[in-house]
């Protein structure tokens, strides 16, 4: 027994590495794998009378999926998902660089505190804000209060509010792996650029900024795709009238039962997610 | 030069109050005695009586619980496993795609998971129960306890404390069990704390997943919401921040503990 | 092999022992017990209601709740099983029945059926009675009596750009599409694309006016001040208005429909003989009264509604009456084509 589980343990043949991964594997072969295929083969398909599926194959899902009464959603998804991205990415990095270079001994627990948010789960995160965001609420309330407004205005179920819960939480997701990458920038180099005689801004311009692009990179690619699939913050802060790809997917599976074409357009995302895994492997090697 | 340091520190305490000042007032709120929770009316400990009493409530607690813990034991054993073999094993022909594909549940929009794996399981004829979401919330965090283990491994390799116990005669299963495991038990307590965690507040992949009966934490707060909005739902989500808060700060413990391996 | 293991196999008993009640609930749950499995609207039943039941009967009624038809139907779809009992609109039966969701309740079955008004009987939905209607209402308008100069008269209120982003709508195909085809002077049963394109057009001229799509949480923005004008079921905001009397109702002067939510059995039921001892319970004139006086919905039982409190017995908002009355129709039985149009309009509304 000793000496089969050392045979397992001690990887000197592939197939050794191939059978400790085989647990791992079957899980993400039968949970990520079949599901994916499942979903691309019933994007093939046709819908029926109240949503029973008839095997017919054919592209008219995704012809559809691209017809101009569903081009606005995929163009406002990418829209929402870019500008929270962008927005994480400017907001996020200068924590992320405090956190490596500045923070010292706090460096931990700040790294905790910023956690704790994100995995308070979505629901209790926005739940919180509308209670801010309210006609009724703190926001409107503080406003008046200090006389910077008469009647309460309504931030609630507006773009604004969709951005605000969308970089809400996905901030760490791009702070994270900035903070990963900044963090391996190995301060000699950056000391021999003070050496060198350049300045703070230059310093960081020059050789700290581009060394953290990786995790620029990976924090970019791990807040957009995730992203573009979101529709609880719009069904929460949104409206929802400012469908999103995720609302129309939801909404496939719910409540127009056409399957088919929700997974036509999951396998458009899942298209865009494996860009981005391509892009991420890419970045990860470099 | 402070005056720069000064003001990237307040820049960031500024954007920790923006983290948390939603949560503070909900976490004030849930202590309103007023129904529309606008207007502070006085100090009241109803809605958390209220919570206690709500058998419902009760029990989504105790499912979210069951399946955080089911779907951390399943995820700790099998991201060992594989982070043991994609560290120690020498490299071998498809590593990289199974690199690849156990970052894929994180980068993955949550709508396709779970969209996916209803269909899957509709299609297959397999009932949407307990074991299917617990199957599915271990999925989700398989690469958080990869992650964790791997970054331990990594180190301890660094060490070859393991190498050390073979030159003495031990076989690699003894190696292991007296000195790998042992070593990396905090990085695998760590990984399942943060499985736990991401299972407990799960919601999508839970909304579509969930069969009849399985009313998790997030599921439940997610009803209640549609249903209308009371201080019931504040008092309710402060539990939630109470338990992660709690779990994270377990595993802020467990993440940081001495490096045994490193102190030679 | 002393404490490494011990401690790794205690962590993971530890972890395991949480489950162990849980699947033994799960082994329990799927038995003949003695329990029915009713699964309805919010805020739908009198409190005392099935305590009722159970304390006469010795029969458990595990209640869960939807907020959204939709929900319900897309969980009763994807194959959950478990359920005995559903309470769904009837413009809901036909496709029940088409989808093998539903089972008819046998003739003869219910003792009670006869409490049930000569014009809720054999209705055309559902002619052969495979179903028990349960309550019936109108889809109407919500209003705030402070924030409104003058009480809104028609349907063409929701759609005033003076009322912009102050307005919520029901997020339900029924209503939404029958209110627009009714304003729009199209028969319900039409079938001509050419209708659905003037019907879209129109709902989607009113979106920047909507503020909330929503068939629930409306009633809280309405209150808390969001929302102004909303379109509503009757009863619901009844229920609502009870703590916030700014709150009102208004059938608008083009009609409106009148709906009827029935008790359905669902196929597979495990408990179909206490499921019809529920059903024949909730028909008695007593209980059918509490649950009406409750939800403020009108009650379709004859013999309740000497038990019904007068005074939601005169308002005409909750029980119409004469001229109103005919202004009221029933939704239109749809075929699986015309489903699909509705369904494909409203769909196409919501992401315009």
């Amino acid at each position: 027994m000793d000496r089969a589980l050392s045979w397992l343990l001690g990887g000197r043949r592939a197939l050794a590495s191939h059978l400790l991964l085989a647990p791992a594997s079957l899980w993400l072969i039968f949970l990520l794998v079949i599901p994916a295929g499942g979903l691309i083969l019933l994007s093939f398909a046709k819908n029926g009378p109240y949503g029973a599926i008839v095997w017919e194959f054919g592209l008219q899902n995704y012809a559809r999926a691209f017809d101009p009464k569903y081009l606005p959603v995929l163009i406002r998804t990418i829209m929402f998902a870019g500008a929270t991205t962008v927005l994480c990415l400017i907001l996020g990095y200068p924590v992320a660089y405090f956190l490596t270079f500045r923070a010292g001994r706090w460096r931990n627990a700040l790294l905790v505190g910023l956690m704790v948010p994100f995995w308070s789960s979505c629901l209790v995160a926005y739940y919180s804000w509308m209670i801010v965001l309210g006609k009724e609420g703190l926001l409107n309330t503080a406003l008046i209060r200090f006389g910077f407004l008469s009647e309460p205005i309504g931030f609630l179920y507006t773009p604004f509010a969709i951005l605000l819960g969308l970089v809400y939480f996905y901030l760490p997701f791009t702070v994270l792996p900035l903070y990963a990458s900044l963090d391996k920038v190995p301060r000699s180099v950056i000391e021999a650029a003070y050496d060198l005689g350049a300045g703070r801004w230059t310093a960081f311009w020059k050789v700290t900024l581009p060394l953290s692009t990786p995790g620029v990179v990976a924090g970019c690619i791990l807040t957009f795709i995730p992203c573009l699939g979101d529709f609880l913050t719009v069904e929460i802060l949104g409206g929802p009238r400012y469908y999103l790809l995720g609302n129309l997917i939801s909404n496939q599976f719910m409540m127009a039962q056409d399957w088919p074409f929700g997974s036509a357009l999951t396998s458009l995302l899942l298209a865009g997610l494996v860009g981005g895994l391509w892009l991420y492997q890419r970045w990860e090697k470099a | 030069m402070t005056k720069k340091k000064r003001g990237m520190g307040v820049y960031v305490a500024g954007l920790f109050g923006f983290l948390y000042l939603p949560l503070f007032v909900m976490f004030i709120f849930s202590f309103n005695d007023a129904r529309r929770n606008v207007v502070w009316r006085g100090f009241t400990l109803k809605w958390y009586k209220a919570l206690l009493h709500d058998t419902e409530l009760m029990q989504a607690m105790l499912t979210s619980l069951e399946l955080a813990a089911a779907a951390a034991a399943i995820a700790a054993v099998l991201g060992m496993l594989a982070s043991y073999a994609m560290v120690k094993h020498k490299p071998f022909r498809g590593r990289g795609a199974y690199d690849a594909l156990l970052n894929v549940p994180l980068m993955m929009p949550e709508v396709a998971l779970g969209v996916g794996i209803l269909t899957f399981l509709v299609r297959a004829g397999y009932e949407l129960d307990f074991t299917a979401l617990a199957c599915s919330h271990a999925l989700i965090c398989l690469p958080y306890t990869v992650a964790a283990v791997r970054a331990r491994l990594i180190s301890l390799q660094e060490s070859s404390l393991e190498d050390a116990a073979m030159d003495l005669g031990a076989t690699e299963w003894q190696a292991f069990t007296k000195v790998t495991l042992p070593l990396s038990m905090p990085a695998i307590i760590s990984g399942a704390l943060l499985s736990f965690t991401v299972s407990f507040q799960d919601f999508v992949t839970s909304f579509f997943v969930a069969g009849i009966g399985i009313v998790t934490m997030p599921i439940k707060i997610y009803s209640m919401m549609k249903f209308g909005v009371t201080p019931e739902i504040n008092a309710l989500s402060v539990c939630l921040l109470l338990a992660t808060f709690t779990l994270i700060g377990l595993n802020a413990a467990f993440a940081d503990r001495p490096d045994e391996a490193s102190r030679h | 092999m002393g404490e490494p293991i011990s401690r790794r196999s205690f962590l993971k008993a530890a972890v395991m022992a949480p489950l162990l009640p849980s699947l033994l609930a799960a082994c329990k749950r799927a038995d003949d017990r003695k329990v029915v499995n009713f699964f309805n609207w919010s805020n739908y039943i009198g409190k005392d209601t099935l305590p009722g039941f159970s304390k006469r009967t010795g029969v458990e009624v595990r209640y869960d709740l939807f907020a959204d038809e939709d929900e319900m139907f897309a969980k009763l779809r994807a194959g959950a099983k478990g359920y005995d009992l559903v309470v769904i609109g009837d413009y809901l039966i036909p496709r029940f029945r088409a989808l093998n969701l539903s089972e008819p309740i046998p003739p003869g079955a219910l003792k009670n059926l006869n409490n049930i008004s000569a014009r809720f009987r054999r209705p055309v939905y559902d002619p052969d009675e495979g179903s028990v209607p349960y309550m019936w209402g109108t889809t109407g308008i919500a209003y705030n009596k402070k924030k409104l100069k003058k009480p809104p008269t028609s349907w063409w209120d929701l759609w005033d750009p003076k009322y912009k982003d102050r307005v919520s709508m029901l997020d339900n195909v029924r209503d939404s599409i029958g209110v627009a085809l009714l304003m729009l002077g199209i028969p319900p049963t039409t079938r001509d694309p050419e209708d659905f394109r003037k019907v879209r057009e129109h709902l989607v001229k009113q979106k920047p006016l909507v503020k909330q799509y929503s068939s629930a949480s409306y009633l809280n923005s309405l209150v808390s001040g969001e929302i102004d004008l909303a379109m509503t079921w009757s009863g619901d905001l009844f229920q609502t208005a009870r703590e916030n009397p700014d709150l009102d109702y208004v059938i608008p002067k083009e009609g409106t429909h009148l709906w009827v939510d029935c008790l359905t059995l669902l196929r597979g039921s495990r408990h179909r003989e206490d499921t019809l001892r529920l059903i024949d319970y909730l028909l008695e004139p007593d209980v059918a009264a509490a649950n009406a006086n409750s939800v403020r919905y009108a009650s379709p039982n004859e013999k309740a509604l000497k038990f019904v409190d007068p005074i939601l017995l005169k308002d005409p908002r909750v029980y119409p009456k004469g001229a109103m009355m005919k202004n009221l129709r029933l939704n239109a039985v749809l075929d699986p084509e015309q489903s699909e149009l509705w369904n494909q309009t409203w769909a196409d509304v919501k992401v315009a």
